[in-house]
């Protein structure tokens, strides 16, 4: 039976723990520690964890505070809520997903191909996660990031995407223009 | 119907608090604390305090478990513990080591 198959957590149960295994998961509930299993992770709206989780593929609809780390995929459904970094072969944010941390697509030994992936995912989310590098080098993130950008408003609607890319960009570009302003105010701040 | 399932290659190691029905399939090492129902299945595993409602056992459970309501021992049931409960059935077949302390 598949329901043999399947752990659920329901939602009136917490957990302080550590679940690894085999099978598919799915969590209504609440969880805390670590998630490490082989199958399909699904959480559930109603579901509140506190945990890094770790399976073949990630189904989020609820609440994660944790790095989601998946072999095959990470789809972030409308209500998902994720702190934390994503990484995947492929991640899909759905609109109203929100995400706050790192997002990484492909593997580490693939092409430069995923980056317009990361772009992709990261303007269609709420909290990009270029905020955690736009800091260290100011010049060759806005450069990394326009492209994708153009090409994702290219792909879709030119609106839709142009009006998320902005709305996602609008923290960066005040940085950017501080920065030129304030390289005299720096310079005199130096002196 | 459970909320709670505990699947058959699924390991949790820590502590299950619910406020429904439990079904382990697989392992459970640590606490498990259930308000309703605790069933534990034929080839499950459970090396945990384990304290609910009504429980039966069919697996294996080593721990002390406690019952606001009865407790069953299937036939195939492993059980090393202490079981206080309210009623407690055993079935022939089951294999019991521990203290039974029942309302007398």
């Amino acid at each position: 039976m598949a329901s043999s198959e399947t752990t659920i957590i329901g939602r009136d149960t917490r957990i302080r723990a550590r679940v690894t295994g085999a099978s598919d998961v799915e969590v209504q509930g609440h969880l805390e520690g670590e998630l490490t299993v082989s199958g399909e992770v699904r959480v559930t709206e109603t579901a509140t964890i506190a945990a890094d989780i770790r399976a073949r593929r990630i189904v989020v609809r609820g609440a994660v505070r944790g790095d989601l780390n998946a072999d095959e995929a990470i789809l972030l459904e409308e209500g998902a809520k994720v702190v934390g970094d994503v990484r995947a072969p492929r991640v899909a944010i759905a609109p109203g997903g929100l995400v706050k941390g790192y997002v990484e697509t492909g593997h580490a030994g693939e092409g430069k191909s995923h980056v317009g992936r990361i772009a992709h995912a990261t303007a269609t989310c709420a909290a990009p996660a270029p905020v955690r590098h736009a800091p260290p080098a100011p010049k060759s993130a806005p450069a990394k990031a326009h492209p994708p950008a153009k090409a994702h408003a290219n792909s879709k609607s030119a609106g839709k995407g142009g009006r998320l890319s902005l709305a996602g960009g609008k923290a960066p570009p005040p940085v950017v223009p501080v920065l030129k302003k304030g390289t005299k105010a720096a310079l005199t701040k130096r002196r | 119907m459970a909320s709670t399932v505990i699947g058959a290659n699924i390991t949790i190691e820590g502590e299950v608090i619910a406020d429904e029905d439990v079904v382990v399939q697989g392992t459970v090492r640590g606490k498990l604390s259930a308000k309703d129902g605790v069933t534990v299945e034929s080839g499950a595993v459970v090396e945990a305090d384990v304290s609910g409602g009504p429980m039966t056992f069919a697996g294996q459970v080593t721990g002390n478990v406690t019952s606001t309501d009865r407790v069953e021992l299937q036939s195939g049931a492993r059980v090393v513990g202490n079981v206080k409960a309210a009623r407690i059935t055993i079935a022939d077949g089951a294999h019991f080591k521990g203290n039974v302390d029942m309302d007398v």
